[in-house]
């Protein structure tokens, strides 16, 4: 697989690094009122407006402020089975990277302190372990979306 | 630099077929849809020859060269018309009008291009 | 542009005749006796006819001309365009279509139509008198007379006095006489007038020539096809030479070639064609004039090109924008004065841009009353189908998406709305049903609404059905306008028996998924035994919408203008209500408003004085609580992603002139929020008191 990885709090991550389309330092953020804290905000990539997503959110991570480090990973997702561009928090982004299809593994249904239907697996990287998170998943998920209030 | 024939016709297939028959020969096309447009752009600059339809929506073709020939600009322009049967009736009218010569639809390239250059030269 | 096939161009021209013939034959139906749709339906066939020809489609011409024949008699006042001729002009219509998509399809069909319409016109087939479509181009006499075999022709002519102001060139006559042979040309000036009485426009001379070549008499006579009826003209056999031809004095001195053309005289005085009246035809109908249709001239895009056209437009405002704010900034007089003018260019670029895919929905409506003809037909249900609003302009990519939507509503009234004329009778209804299509403009929302006369929906039915079809628990409560749209869920039919054309269970709720689709929202009001009204609103969905920038703690947000009444300030001490109101008075009348602090959750503290902007949406208006009113911007809709569609609150986003997001607010949404809110609030603040 090869992988743009990055770091949500103290857990690194490999995206498909052939779905990412840039890389952007910190922009402004539009608030978007209601839709929950997962995808609370808006972005301007080039002309587009698009949804910010937060990983972090999903797998229960603390969200603190932005710092020196942090960047948007726009990318490419797949929405029911329909693609849309989104951009990703991170809170470092680290390089690309090939992660061997032979290092990874399922995630582990039980001891694991994330959500496991978020993560499609766990891979090695040195000797630090990588989560590959389900991206379809995660934003598939009903919670996620901005729920109605008409 | 050929001669400026304007073509007016309602129907756009026409003015098509009509347009890129003369150009092929060599001639400059201007196009019109209806008598209304076809008077402005007459009138506007010199035009070696006209072929107009009888039969269109806003000012039809017998306005148009009763109008037109009561201009200065139209003096020694021919004028043909398209009629699609060849009715006396309506060819008096429109030579009494002021038209040079007619056609009869359907015609074909080359019918067209005999017409023009009797009526305006090659 | 590229140049296009001529055979496609005609396809696409031929559908637009096909359907003005269509229309002018439906309004014929009620107004028999309009003489313009009579012109209007044969000037279109006429065109279809020419051209169809010119392009090949020799058995579309060959079928119209038969058509036209027929109906002819419709225009002559001979046969009158009564129920049965419609009909059966109609299906020759639709042949018409058929065999401009298909030349090859069986002729039969084609003679069943027209024998129909032949028996329509006059009760029994008219005389096959003129069959011969194809006349031959550039009408030649039948003048053939035997040949004489000889060496050639002597032709002597003299032009009417006015022909070359009218166009014709005597050089090019002789230049088409020596097409054919050698020629003797020579000048007969005898009747030149002398200098002082000569009109130098008129032609006097006339031209005796001598052609040696053996050719038919027919050739030469057509070189004056023109100008023979008017002139003097004689062609003789070279062989019997006559010397003397009336008018044409013998012997003169030999001017050979060149006769003068007078050249056109800047200051001619207006001419006005006349000349002696030797042929012109009393009785000749003035052609054309039948039919008169304004149409301004028009030029064809491909409608990907004004998309292109509108996002580009939709980059230049977001710069444009951009560049407002950094003169702002920088603070320099001339860069002001140029972003001001850049600014009101692009305006004005954006409106006439914007104004190029505004159709008047007229153009969608009209397709809908061949639907209804064929409908009432079908159901044997009398229908006066009325339509209102035709002008009332909507971009053009929503209109082409109400197509589908407007077909089911329009059947589902004629199939289940109203009732057969036996019915109609025992309700004391007039046997004739009206369906009615509207449309109009309502604040920044169009409505478009279809009613019918007919029995109105039965609530029974309906929540029996949506018990049945699990779309509703039993004995759910459930309001009023929840029920009636039921009819609108999928899977739900009333119909007690499935017609071929509604009832299937399908359909209906495709209204709902494009109006979704499209932000607009339905109602349905319904009338036991009085009828039905489904109306559709949608918002003005177009690319660029002026917009009202406010700021609520630090976010902003754009407010569509046309939605705006107007600002105020909150007075003080109102939000303060004792009873927990939240009402303004506006010159005596109560108006609901909304914080929008609170609905956004906003932190921090508010500014001291708050701003009210005062929205209308649908006759209801409510007060939008604000920090801020920034301004007037202009706002480039973007659609929110996948993601944030559950927000019904919010239309989509715009970028502002720093380049950062702005949620545009959605505000017939925003009310329908609001008063839920309050509705809730007025409920907690009942129980509590409880």
């Amino acid at each position: 697989m090869h992988a743009l990885t990055i770091r949500l709090q103290d857990e690194m991550f490999a995206l498909e690094a052939t779905h990412v389309r840039e890389i952007l330092d910190p922009v402004p953020i539009t608030r978007v009122p209601n839709a929950g804290s997962f995808v609370g905000g808006l972005i301007n990539v080039r002309g587009s407006v698009v949804p910010l997503a937060d990983l972090r959110v999903s797998f229960g991570m603390d969200r603190p402020p932005q710092d020196a480090d942090t960047r948007i990973v726009v990318m490419e997702i797949s929405l029911d089975g329909e693609p849309m561009v989104a951009g990703i928090l991170a809170d470092k982004v680290y390089d690309v990277t090939d992660i061997e299809a032979a290092s990874i593994e399922d995630a582990p249904k039980v001891g694991m302190r994330w959500p496991a239907e978020y993560v499609r697996g766990i891979g090695r990287r040195d000797d630090d372990f990588v989560i590959i998170p389900d991206m379809q998943q995660i934003f598939g998920a009903r919670t996620n979306l901005a729920a109605e209030n008409g | 630099m050929g001669k400026t024939i304007l073509m007016v016709d309602d129907s756009a297939s026409v003015r098509q077929m009509v347009g890129m028959t003369l150009k092929q020969a060599g001639y400059t096309v201007v196009e019109a849809c209806d008598g209304r447009e076809a008077l402005q752009k007459a009138t506007a600059s010199r035009v070696d020859a006209v072929i107009t339809d009888l039969n269109m929506p806003g000012m039809d073709g017998l306005s148009f060269i009763r109008q037109y020939r009561a201009t200065p600009a139209s003096n020694g322009v021919p004028i043909v018309f398209l009629t699609t049967e060849s009715d006396e009736g309506l060819k008096a009218q429109a030579k009494q009008a002021g038209a040079t010569g007619w056609m009869v639809k359907p015609f074909k390239p080359d019918q067209l291009l005999a017409v023009m250059r009797k009526v305006a030269g090659a | 542009m590229s140049e296009l096939d001529p055979a496609d161009v005609f396809r696409q021209e031929a559908n637009e005749l096909i359907e003005t013939l269509e229309q002018a034959l439906l309004d014929l139906e009620k107004r028999p006796d309009d003489r313009e749709l009579v012109g209007l339906a044969f000037r279109a066939l006429h065109t279809l006819k020419g051209s169809g020809a010119m392009f090949g489609f020799t058995a579309v011409s060959e079928f119209i001309h038969e058509f036209e024949t027929a109906f002819d008699r419709v225009r002559k006042g001979e046969a009158a365009a009564d129920r049965r001729l419609i009909a059966a002009a109609l299906e020759a219509r639709d042949h018409v279509a058929h065999l401009i998509e298909d030349p090859d399809c069986d002729p039969k069909r084609g003679e069943a139509i027209l024998a129909a319409l032949k028996v329509a016109v006059s009760g029994e087939a008219a005389p096959a008198a003129t069959s011969a479509p194809n006349a031959p181009a550039a009408g030649i006499d039948a003048t053939s007379q035997a040949q004489p075999a000889g060496a050639g022709w002597h032709v002597r002519f003299r032009l009417p006095a006015d022909a070359l102001t009218l166009g014709t060139n005597p050089l090019l006559l002789l230049d088409e006489l020596r097409g054919l042979g050698p020629c003797e040309v020579v000048a007969l000036a005898g009747e030149v007038p002398t200098l002082d009485r000569i009109e130098p426009q008129q032609c006097y001379l006339a031209w005796d020539v001598t052609l040696r070549a053996d050719v038919a008499k027919d050739a030469v006579d057509d070189v004056f096809l023109f100008v023979r009826d008017d002139m003097e003209l004689s062609i003789e056999p070279l062989a019997a030479d006559a010397a003397d031809v009336p008018g044409a004095p013998a012997a003169l001195p030999a001017m050979a070639e060149s006769p003068k053309p007078a050249a056109p005289a800047p200051a001619a005085e207006p001419q006005t064609a006349q000349r002696p009246a030797a042929k012109a035809a009393a009785g000749g109908t003035e052609r054309g004039a039948g039919a008169k249709v304004e149409r301004n001239a028009t030029l064809r895009v491909p409608a990907e090109r004004l998309d292109e056209l509108m996002d580009r437009v939709g980059e230049l405002v977001i710069a444009q924008a951009r560049l407002s704010q950094l003169a702002e900034t920088i603070h320099d007089a001339s860069l002001i004065n140029v972003a001001e003018e850049i600014e009101r260019l692009t305006a004005s670029l954006r409106d006439t841009t914007m104004g190029t895919r505004m159709v008047p929905i007229g153009s969608l409506f009209g397709r809908f009353r061949r639907l209804v003809h064929d409908l009432s037909e079908d159901l044997g249900k009398p229908i006066s189908f009325v339509t209102e609003g035709e002008d009332t302009e909507l971009d053009k990519t929503v209109i082409e998406q109400l197509a589908d939507p407007l077909v089911h509503l329009i059947r589902n009234s004629v199939d289940h709305g109203l009732e057969n004329p036996d019915r109609r009778a025992e309700a004391g209804k007039p046997a004739t049903g009206t369906l009615r299509l509207s449309a109009s403009h309502r604040g920044a929302e169009v409505a478009i609404a279809v009613s019918d006369d007919g029995a109105g929906l039965n609530a029974e039915r309906i929540r029996r059905r949506a018990e049945e079809a699990g779309l509703l628990a039993a004995g759910q409560a459930i309001s009023e306008g929840e029920l009636n749209r039921m009819i609108f869920q999928p899977g739900f039919s009333t119909a007690a028996q499935v017609t071929a054309l509604s009832g299937r269970g399908v359909g209906m709720d495709v209204v709902k998924k494009t109006i979704d689709g499209l932000r607009g929202s339905i109602d349905v009001d319904t009338l036991p035994g009085k009828g039905t009204t489904v109306t559709l609103r949608l918002p003005l969905t177009l690319a660029i919408i002026d917009g009202l920038l406010v700021r609520v703690g630090d976010d902003r947000y754009t407010i569509p203008l046309a939605a705006v009444e107007e600002c105020l300030e909150l007075p003080t001490g109102v939000d303060k209500d004792a009873r927990g109101r939240s009402f303004l008075n506006l010159r005596g009348e109560l108006v609901p408003f909304l914080k929008l602090r609170g609905l956004f959750q906003t932190e921090g503290e508010p500014d001291p004085y708050q701003k009210v902007v005062v929205v209308s949406s649908d006759s209801m208006r409510v007060g939008l609580v604000v920090d801020q009113i920034i301004g007037n911007n202009q706002t480039v809709i973007k659609q929110l992603s996948r993601l944030h569609s559950g927000l019904k609150t919010f239309s989509g986003a715009t970028i502002l002139g720093d380049g950062t997001v702005a949620l545009i607010l959605d505000v017939m949404h925003l009310v329908g929020f609001g008063q839920k809110l309050e509705e809730r609030r007025r409920a907690e603040t009942l129980g509590r008191a409880a």
